[in-house]
């Protein structure tokens, strides 16, 4: 009963001081917003990438080119796919196009393979010379199955400072629908001949995409680099492992460089934790000098902030999730999906979690704590008519 | 700190005076002696450029049940002895014993408790929290005894209607008068039921009528057997009190004592 009588005293104190709170929970959430909304787009995209790598192929084989991934002979998926435990492996022509000035994915492919490439394809099969089309990307640029789409293939000459882009016009033959918002919004499947014709790569592919049976994948790593000594191999786990130091470092600078923002921001709230502290100096010399305990005053301080936390994190989570769905993370979602100005737009990826929102409170009530307590201890144990005066 | 006992025990400031008057109270006060003060020393910014000796060597006693007044001009000290006896300042030097236990060696939990079973406090300007209304003011004091919103509602209403307050109880301090505030501040004071009252110039910020309310309410807290010390720079309450100090820049100047022998 004590504690839930200091509890509602706390409480009133927060409505009773309502700008002062007002205060404390929009710097937390200029704080927090931030850093719920990165968080999230960070665990959405990188999902979203991860189901990609989950859904692609087992292997990936390309050539060592100067100690790059270089391309590859067409040929030698036919010699792939007699390799035991390898159920199939299918040439891939992958390249940067342009599309209406944004940059895209082509992604070159055996024309049966599209379906499985890509997930649900919507319309007739592909037609040679037509074109597959994500759907985010085909609404956002007003196309349907028969459209006609000019593809800048690569940048032909510089003239006069401007980049000459190569176009063609091809026919939308159909849209994919996908789970990864990002591809949809920027691949383009093409029949895989048409793209080795349109990159000028004459015999060769980007890569070959291998598929085992399960469990065999080692043992088909090992006899492919049996065959070539210049075979570059790339596994699932290799790439889900590449993915997650990617996203692991790029959520370690964004840490890093939050953590550089908490410090400044951290003398801020304190500051402001501080702010209308007579006041509260006034009120603490009056708890005390009525009987109050300084351990029943710190209580109550502890109360007061942990609403203010609890009140700043689900605000500041709501901000976000209006920040990242409604106003799809402008800004902030280029940290972490490179070259996202250049692309089509696309609903980016985000996912919140109830972690999130702990976090949240539990950085308010880190912050709030420390700008209050030491005060408010500090006050609490002079004597009560010093504080008062 | 030895600068300064030095200079509390050098004898220019034990004057002959004093100590005739130190030993005269011990002969009457002896026994029943509920607060008892000796050689208290208040010393502001001690060793600093801006030292204020703001109560020097002040010594007495005051009996369970008596209506005591300091008497003084402004700045003579009242409020910070005052502020000593109620427990809210701690003295530089000399001893306060409440029922013999020396409380300026009190931990901060044990000052708390002490004021929270026995002392209630009026401050001169009353010191209400503002936006708290009335009766919330009231009973402040009962919030950490875990006593229930309902109750403490009840007690605090009951208390500010026998000081004629019973419309004002959901109203702010802001919105009353100041003859009101003290009463909501001596309801306060009183909530906790403590046994000694300590107001601190409670004429001084009133008219001529709420003072003789006011009068009324102590002979009547007095009738109740409460202990109670008041300061005062008017002679106003001084005509009640049974025993009247006088302080005068610090020192006590003068005492009289209406119910036994005058010195
Ligand atoms: N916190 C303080 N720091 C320094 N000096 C102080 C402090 N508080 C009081 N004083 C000084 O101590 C002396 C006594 O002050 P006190 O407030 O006790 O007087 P008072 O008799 O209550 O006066 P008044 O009738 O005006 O309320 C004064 O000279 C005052 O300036
Ligand atoms: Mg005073």
């Amino acid at each position: 009963m004590i504690h839930l009588n200091i509890f509602y005293a706390a409480a009133g104190n927060i409505a009773r001081h309502n700008l002062k709170s007002m205060i404390v929970v929009l710097c937390l959430s200029a704080i927090l917003v931030p850093f719920i909304s990165a968080l999230s787009i960070s665990e959405g995209t990188k999902k979203q990438s991860m189901i990609s790598v989950e859904q692609g192929a087992d292997i990936y084989l390309t050539m060592d080119m100067y100690g790059r991934n270089g391309m590859i002979p067409a040929a030698l998926s036919g010699e792939i796919e007699k390799i035991d435990g390898v159920t199939e492996a299918v040439p891939r022509v992958i390249g940067r196009i342009y599309v209406e000035g944004r940059l895209a994915v082509l992604l070159g492919l055996p024309e049966k393979r599209f379906a499985s490439a890509a997930g649900f394809i919507d319309g007739p099969p592909p037609v040679r010379d037509g074109i597959v089309i994500g759907k985010g990307l085909a609404e956002s640029l007003g196309l349907r199955t028969g459209s006609d789409l000019s593809i800048g293939v690569r940048i032909f000459a510089i003239l006069e400072h401007v980049p000459y882009i190569q176009k063609k016009v091809y026919t939308v033959s159909g849209i994919f629908d996908a789970e990864s918002s990002i591809w949809t919004s920027s691949l383009i499947l093409m029949d895989i001949e048409e793209a080795i014709a349109m990159f000028e790569m004459e015999g060769f592919v980007s890569d070959i995409a291998v598929y085992v049976q399960p469990g065999h994948t080692q043992q088909v790593v090992e006899s492919i680099q049996k065959m070539n000594s210049f075979f570059r191999v790339q596994t699932k786990g290799t790439a889900m492992t590449y993915m997650e130091r990617g996203f692991n470092t790029k959520n370690g600078v964004f840490a890093s460089l939050y953590t550089l923002a908490f410090a400044v921001a951290i003398p801020l709230v304190l500051m402001l934790s501080g702010f209308g502290l007579s006041e509260r100096r006034k009120e603490v010399g009056i708890l005390k000098a009525t009987g109050w305990h300084t351990h029943e005053v710190l209580e109550m301080v502890f109360y007061e902030n942990l609403v203010l936390s609890l009140i700043a994190a689900s605000f500041s989570y709501v901000l976000s999730f209006i920040w990242v769905r409604l106003l799809n993370g402008a800004f902030i979602s280029r940290i972490f999906i490179p070259g996202i100005e250049s692309m089509s737009s696309f609903p980016v990826p985000a996912e919140f979690s109830g972690m999130q929102l702990f976090l949240s409170f539990f950085v308010s009530l880190v912050l709030t704590m420390s700008g209050s307590i030491y005060p408010a201890w500090r006050t609490a144990v002079i004597p009560p008519a010093e504080a008062v005066r | 700190m030895n600068n300064s006992e030095d200079r509390a025990q050098s004898p220019e400031h034990r004057t002959q005076s004093t100590e005739h008057r130190i030993k005269t109270e011990e002969h009457i006060t002896q026994s029943h002696a509920l607060i008892r003060c000796d050689g208290i020393w208040k010393i502001y910014n001690e060793g600093k450029p801006n030292e204020v000796r703001a109560l020097s060597e002040v010594s007495l006693s005051v009996e369970r049940g008596k209506f005591v007044a300091i008497h003084g001009p402004s700045g003579s000290g009242k409020t910070t002895f005052i502020s000593i006896i109620g427990s809210l300042e701690r003295p530089s030097r000399g001893t306060i014993t409440i029922d013999g236990k020396n409380i300026a060696g009190f931990s901060d939990a044990a000052l708390s408790s002490l004021r929270r079973r026995r002392i209630g406090f009026v401050f001169q300007d009353y010191n209400l929290i503002p936006g708290l209304c009335a009766w919330e003011n009231v009973s402040v004091p009962l919030i950490p005894e875990g006593i229930a919103k309902k109750q403490r509602k009840e007690r605090a209403a009951g208390l500010l209607k026998t000081f004629g307050l019973d419309g004002r109880a959901e109203h702010p301090p802001e919105e009353m008068s100041g003859g009101e505030r003290q009463r909501v501040a001596i309801a306060r004071a009183l909530v906790n039921g403590p046994d000694i009252l300590i107001l601190d110039e409670p004429t001084s910020n009133i008219d001529k009528e709420s003072v003789s309310g006011l009068t009324d309410i102590l002979n009547s807290l007095k009738a109740e057997g409460r202990t109670i010390i008041v300061s005062t720079h008017q002679e106003t309450l001084s005509g009640n009190a049974d025993v009247v100090y006088e302080l005068t820049k610090g020192r006590i100047t003068g005492h009289k004592d209406y119910n036994g022998p005058n010195l």
